[in-house]
């Protein structure tokens, strides 16, 4: 229960607006409890502990849609929010020129709880703060290293999910993260290297299996090969990207175009439209046929498979792009109609009880091929392997991307040789999808993700892990960053 | 359309109320020292597309945030209940946290009672504004786009917030806050045009001419060209000079300056920028969103940052500039950059003025490439378009950028007098339409 009398709440707001006439109403009640403890230059700069409470009410009236959401959590607070999300869904529906219909959703009850080994709010306080201290300390005492900074973040989620239609969902849900970047500076340059853990749904054994102080050394040192070493010759390269720098390019250029209320124009005044429109499904070559692209919200830890979406719709599993061809949406129950499915992939997510669910990228990832990491790097004459993540964007319709990364070898003759600095690669996604002629096998598959994800007006943080194993594109355009 | 139902708003945290959560805190805490913060905010935004509403919501948060320090070990817990019960738990999470965090080199006691400026910064017709108003604002811009028989997607928003910051040495300042936003993305077919307000006053919105200045956008934008990448003269119109300039002024970190890894490195007192530039704060200016004082409780008052192009002021926290000398922090929540010598009084004039130019309405997923130079990449967004001979020719494909708003911006070719700008990333701000010479756009998109 996310906080006391949580479920007498929850009657309380669904009797109030299935009186009014309503088809369809759901509850959010959710209590989120956040620590972030951010370390800056060798000193712990903030310890946050954070509670936030609240419930948001959904209502249909008529085809039109009102939500309302409050903070205060009390018995008298309740009808006044399901009134004013009743007032609001009729004002919407006034203006209505085409009803939203829900397509259908089985109805659920269920109890979904993040396995976890170690919980990490018992973890002593001072043992994480000793943990970042100590590995700015080693970096800053690096020659060469100026700056450096660390951070941990934990949250834990209890929510509860009433709907008109009868589902009755209750959530436990952990996630977890920690990571250090060391910054060196040479001859007027400065550079960044960065170690991440990826965000996922699990206990605080993520962050003791990271090992940071076994990490450190490495991403110190590198940190000064890359200020001191030469920047890029602008050419076309062949590229050889790792997990963890894919998951951005995949969630910019896969992810959000297969956002199905993004292909319909729900999002055109702000996080933009997108290329694969409808009419693409089944038919547009997006990618080689190296390419497969599978949305997973089933796959135990990634931070999309909480059991169900905010609509109480149960995760699934199904293909975005099947063997280069673009075959799947991200959808919710108010989109998925508008394609002719008859359910919905379960992609609606709210990031707050503050905020209305909207489609968000599912767990996308790359599946894996036969190729081993030498195998990729073998057939390359000329090229450059990239690790992690740097300056990224990307048009409105996703389709011109620019990536920068965290890191970057120089490939000759089948070898990685020395680094370079200020890599940038930009191209079309389509075309560079169909440049992607290897793809390692499942060995070399890591998970990376995002707690980040822009979108929607107002706001909201998406929350998503995109998995993929290292995989090579041809002649991809570099510039110098 | 019904009247606005203001009784449906639940009423914010006031000064008095505010006086009384902090006494709760304040006078039960242990710690040397203790800062409450108050947030409470009451939000709704109607969301349409399509020419219709796909969303339309309402939302009342209240977060009060506790800090204590204990022998310079600091704590920091928030909640979002307010009752006694709630608060003073937050107190003892917090005085726990501090208890075991490490000393913190660089922490410093809250500041001394402050004097504050007493901006407007709350409009009665925005915190009285309610669902109903932003449907009507909704429905006139969608209802102009369907004369045209164009598809509409854009957001009405208003929103009115308590805020306030407490301090067990004293300090105290609470004020209400206000704002109202409005953004239109006309759809014609495949062109689109733009256009974004945001004001105090929800009644400053001016959604007619907004909306027809995204239409005539987005009707021009249909017979598109597409050019070479290269470097071309641009004239930037506010919305898109408001990009650079957020990202600019962003980047002027006191801290990251003293460590040599800012872009603006050993340039503090120099000529960075055209001579005619300067850019000063103006909180009290009733066009741009000033506040009264920062979440520490330092007063936000006039400041020049760059004053006719030599850099004057860095973004210094507290014990950056103790360390340094400096007596007086600057903040820059209200913008404004103006222009010395002539200039035009509408972007049009600078149309007329360029034998052949890009004109950019917007920049859209603007990002840093280099820090070391403020090397920034951005795509052009929802009108852009080719000047030839003192008018517009046709539209042209969208175009990414490659550039330094640090080389670009060192001259300026013309610009205007400076007016209200918004864009989709960043806040508001007054700046000039400008310009630039040799801008470099590096790569052409689709559409």
């Amino acid at each position: 229960m996310p906080f006391p009398r949580a479920d007498e709440m929850a009657d309380l707001a669904l009797k109030r607006v299935a009186a009014s006439g309503a088809e369809y109403a759901d509850i959010r009640l959710l209590n989120s409890t956040s620590q972030t403890i951010s370390g800056e230059d060798r000193r712990i700069a903030s310890i946050r502990d954070a509670e936030d409470s609240g419930f948001g009410i959904r209502v249909l009236y008529h085809g039109g849609w009102g939500f309302a959401a409050s903070s205060v959590l009390s018995l008298e607070e309740v009808p006044r929010v399901a009134d004013l999300a009743v007032e609001i869904a009729r004002g919407s529906a006034s203006l209505a020129s085409e009803r939203t219909r829900l397509v259908d959703e089985p109805v659920h009850r269920d109890r979904v709880v993040t396995p976890n080994r170690i919980d990490p709010f018992t973890i002593p306080l001072d043992r994480k703060t000793t943990l970042l201290r100590e590995v700015m300390e080693y970096m800053q005492s690096q020659p060469e290293i100026v700056r450096s900074s660390a951070s941990l973040w934990a949250r834990r989620d209890r929510k509860l999910f009433i709907s008109t239609e009868g589902t009755r969902l209750e959530f436990d849900l952990l996630a977890v993260q920690g990571e250090f970047t060391a910054t060196a500076r040479y001859d007027g340059r400065f550079a960044s290297r960065s170690f991440a853990t990826p965000h996922l749904r699990t206990g605080y054994e993520l962050i003791e299996g990271a090992n940071f102080m076994a990490q450190a050394p490495r991403i110190a040192s590198q940190a000064v090969e890359k200020v001191r070493a030469a920047a890029v010759r602008p050419a076309l390269y062949d590229l050889v990207l790792d997990p963890e720098h894919l998951a951005l390019t995949m969630h910019e250029s896969c992810g959000h175009p297969s956002e199905l209320d993004r292909a319909l124009g729900y999002e055109a005044n702000y996080a933009g439209t997108s290329f694969l429109t409808p009419e693409k499904r089944g038919t547009f070559r997006y990618g080689s046929p190296d390419v497969n692209l599978v949305a997973d919200n089933t796959e135990p830890e990634t931070l999309a498979a909480t059991g169900y979406d905010d609509d109480g719709v149960a995760c699934q599993r199904w293909d975005i792009v099947r063997e280069g061809l673009f075959v799947g949406y991200c959808t919710n129950r108010e989109v998925a109609s508008k394609i002719g499915d008859t359910r919905s992939r379960g992609s609606n997510r709210a990031d707050s009880w503050g905020s209305v669910p909207i489609v968000r990228i599912a767990n996308i990832g790359l599946e894996p091929g036969s190729a081993s990491l030498d195998d990729l790097l073998a057939d390359v004459k000329r090229g450059i392997y990239i690790e992690g993540h740097g300056s990224y964007s990307i048009d409105q319709r996703r389709y011109n991307f620019q990536f920068g990364g965290d890191a970057f070898w120089m490939i000759e003759n089948g070898r990685r040789t020395h680094m370079l600095r200020d890599v940038i690669y930009h191209g079309i996604t389509p075309e560079f999808w169909n440049s992607c002629d290897g793809v390692a096998d499942r060995d070399h598959r890591r998970r990376y993700g995002f707690i980040t994800c822009g979108k929607g007006q107002p706001g909201q943080s998406g929350w998503m892990t995109h998995a993929a194993p290292h995989a090579r594109f041809r002649r991809v355009a570099v510039i110098k960053g | 359309m019904s009247t606005p139902n203001t009784k449906t708003w639940p009423k914010l945290t006031n000064e008095e109320e505010f006086r009384f959560l902090a006494d709760l805190v304040l006078k039960r805490s242990t710690a040397d020292h203790t800062v409450v913060n108050l947030h409470d905010q009451h939000t709704g935004t109607t969301r349409f597309a399509n020419s219709r509403i796909v969303q339309n919501v309402d939302t009342r948060r209240g977060t009060l945030t506790v800090t204590v320090a204990f022998d310079g070990r600091r704590g920091s817990a928030s909640t979002t209940d307010f009752t006694a019960g709630a608060v003073q738990d937050a107190l003892a999470r917090a005085e726990r946290i501090a208890r075991v965090s490490p000393e913190d080199p660089e922490y410093l006691p809250p500041p001394e009672p402050q004097v504050f400026q007493t901006p407007l910064t709350s409009r009665p017709e925005t915190a009285a504004a309610g669902p109903s108003r932003r449907l009507e604002y909704a429905n006139e811009a969608i209802g102009q786009c369907r004369i045209e028989n164009l598809e509409a997607a854009g957001i009405v928003s208003s929103s009115v917030a308590s805020v306030g910051v407490a301090a067990s040495n004293g300090l105290f300042a609470q004020e209400e806050r206000t704002e109202a936003r409005f953004s239109l993305t006309v759809q014609a077919d495949d062109a689109t045009g733009w256009s974004a307000a945001a004001h105090r006053s929800i009644d400053h919105l001016k959604i007619q001419d907004r909306t027809l200045s995204a239409i005539n956008k987005a009707k021009r934008s249909r017979d598109v060209q597409e050019l070479a990448p290269g470097r071309y003269r641009v004239i930037l119109e506010p919305a898109a000079a408001a990009g650079l300039w957020s990202w600019l002024l962003w980047m002027l970190d006191a801290k990251s300056y003293e460590k040599g890894t800012s872009p603006f490195a050993g340039q503090l007192g120099r000529q960075i920028l055209d001579e005619r530039l300067t850019v000063q704060n103006l909180p009290g200016h009733a066009d741009l969103l000033g506040t009264g004082f920062t979440s520490e409780g330092l007063p936000s008052e006039d400041a020049v940052w760059i004053d006719k192009g030599i850099l004057k002021q860095l973004a210094y926290d507290r014990f950056t500039a103790k360390q340094h000398g400096v007596k007086h922090i600057a903040t820059l929540e209200a913008p404004c950059v103006s222009a010395l010598g002539p200039v035009a009084s509408k972007t049009q004039e600078l149309i007329k003025q360029c034998e052949r130019a890009i004109l950019v309405t917007n920049f859209w997923y603007i990002r840093t490439v280099n820090p070391t130079d403020l090397t920034l990449t951005g795509m052009t967004r929802d009108g852009t378009f080719l000047v030839e001979e003192g008018q517009i020719t046709s539209a042209v494909r969208n175009f990414r950028f490659h550039e330094s708003p640090l080389r670009v911006l060192k001259h300026i070719d013309a610009l205007t007098e400076p007016v209200e700008a918004v864009t989709s990333e960043t806040g508001k701000m007054l700046v000039p339409a400008m310009v630039l010479r040799d801008f470099t756009f590096s790569s052409v998109t689709r559409f």
